[in-house]
């Protein structure tokens, strides 16, 4: 689904890779978690994946057919956007090209939101607001959907339901699941693969051996 | 006063510029670039001084190079992205810089500065329809492409990712802002135009509603704002644009005291319960 080969990457020339010599293959179906501590080029790394980042050398090439997005909450800081949930949707159906409005309210229903359709996308929690973006990621059926730090500013029981919907999505709809996390439980009880990220470089292992190897002597992550 | 026939294509103008202001101006508002109809609205007398000089249409003249520098902003925002303001700094500063060395060099055998304070005695049967053809194109290119302004305003990444082009609507935005600014000009003025752009919005996201129906409401306010200033402004024989720009803040005062009122209300309601 994704493939990278000697993928480097800085923001402007002069300044350090952000992100240097990243090699990996992401298969269809699977739900890779990117983890990584703060400034390790995570959120880059996806970028780059969505085409909004050139890399600075090397490929990253997407056999997905359609990518949804489901962007972190806080970038929309402007919670004064006079915007309903249903508008939101359906603007972005627009801008697929779908002619078909059932899709919104269906889209709607996976997430079971179907109650917050006139809702001002401004006004909902953490948790509702990250629902109604993977609403969004969903529509035009995408082979791959690609989030943010999904749990950042959602509670605890959201989480639950949020993470719950996601892994749905992969098992039950074969989607492909990328997910920038600083979650490590939600990392390791979600994903069938994780991609670590430190210094620059990163590698793929598998959920058990990334608590067995990397997370046994970090005292922050005991309870994972 | 509708005996009068510049009265009349006066109404009918700003009939126009009530709908095309606050249509452009509400994505303006929601991406906090308010300032820029201030600072276009200096361009478009650089614009008129032009056409004034060179013995074209003034509002034509207004149009290109209001046209010109929104162009220009967005162009300048690739190399300055962190400092919006400053790129509208640089562009009024050159507007200005253009109106103020003409208006100055006496080459100009008109009254210019009519353009500055709006002016419905000025308004010929020409300028209304140069105003209608302009109207009519900026509306036809908001709904053409409204779902592609709409996202750009509301999440840029995502407009990108579903294929947007960005840059290309930004600056086909620069175009409509252009229209609007030099279609409204002779009317309202250059001095208080952005208050024509950006007050009726402001009234309108009072109400708390959705972007579609925030859009309306703009509209109707604008409307109200406009007629009742041009109406007074007659009535009182001062400058319309000036007195449509106290109207629109005495429509923005009322609604937000209702707005507190109702809360207050609702408040002592849910107190007693």
């Amino acid at each position: 689904m994704i493939e990278t080969d000697a993928l480097s990457f800085r923001y402007a020339q002069g300044e350090p890779h952000i992100l240097e010599n990243i090699t990996m293959y992401i298969k269809k179906g699977a739900y890779v978690s990117v983890v990584g501590e703060n400034g390790s080029g995570k959120s880059t790394l996806i970028r780059l994946f969505l085409g909004l980042l050139k890399p600075t050398s090397g490929t990253v090439v997407s056999n997905a057919r359609r990518t949804g997005y489901v962007p972190q909450k806080k970038d929309f800081l402007n919670s004064q956007f006079p915007l309903t949930v249903a508008e939101m949707l359906n603007s972005y159906r627009a801008l697929l090209g779908l002619k078909d409005k059932r899709v919104v309210a269906e889209s709607l229903e996976h997430v079971q939101m179907e109650d917050f359709r006139n809702a001002l996308v401004g006004t909902l929690s953490g948790g509702q607001a990250q629902k109604v973006f993977i609403a969004r990621a969903l529509i035009g059926s995408p082979d791959l959907i690609i989030l943010d730090e999904p749990s950042t500013g959602v509670d605890m029981k959201s989480q639950k339901e949020m993470y719950s919907v996601i892994r749905k999505l992969n098992r039950e709809k074969g989607i492909t699941i990328v997910s920038v996390e600083h979650n490590l439980d939600a990392a390791v009880m979600n994903s069938t693969l994780i991609f670590h990220l430190a210094e620059k470089h990163g590698h793929m292992c598998n959920p058990g051996k990334y608590v067995s190897e990397f997370l046994r002597n970090d005292p922050e992550a005991q309870n994972v | 006063m509708f005996k009068y026939a510049f009265m009349q294509n006066a109404f009918v103008i700003s009939f126009f510029i009530a709908i095309l202001c606050p249509a452009i101006g509400i994505f303006l508002v929601v991406r906090r670039y308010s300032l820029i109809g201030d600072t276009l609205s200096h361009a478009s007398l650089a614009g008129i001084t032009l056409g004034f000089l060179t013995g074209q249409n003034p509002i034509i003249g207004a149009f290109v190079f209001t046209s010109f520098a929104g162009a220009l902003i967005e162009f300048l925002r690739t190399f300055l992205r962190k400092y919006t303001d400053l790129i509208l700094s640089i562009v009024l500063s050159l507007s200005v810089g253009i109106a103020i060395t003409i208006m100055s060099s006496g080459k100009l055998h008109v009254n210019a500065e009519a353009y500055m304070f709006g002016s419905i005695l000025t308004v010929t049967r020409g300028d209304l329809v140069t105003v209608i053809i302009l109207s009519a194109l900026s509306v036809l290119t908001l709904l053409l492409f409204y779902h592609q302004m709409l996202y750009i305003s509301f999440d840029e990444e995502t407009a990108k990712i579903a294929g947007v082009r960005v840059r290309l609507i930004n600056y086909v935005f620069s175009i409509l802002v252009a229209s609007a600014i030099s279609v409204s000009i002779k009317i309202v003025g250059m001095l208080v135009l952005s208050s024509m752009i950006a007050l009726p919005v402001a009234t309108a996201l009072q109400l708390g509603k959705g972007f579609k129906k925030t859009l309306v409401f703009s509209i109707l306010f604008s409307i109200v704002d406009i007629m009742l200033g041009l109406f007074l402004s007659w009535s009182l024989n001062v400058a319309p644009g000036g007195f449509t720009a106290l109207v629109s803040v005495a429509v923005l005062v009322i609604v937000l005291a209702g707005k507190r009122v109702r809360s207050f209300v609702a408040s002592i309601r849910s107190g007693e319960k």
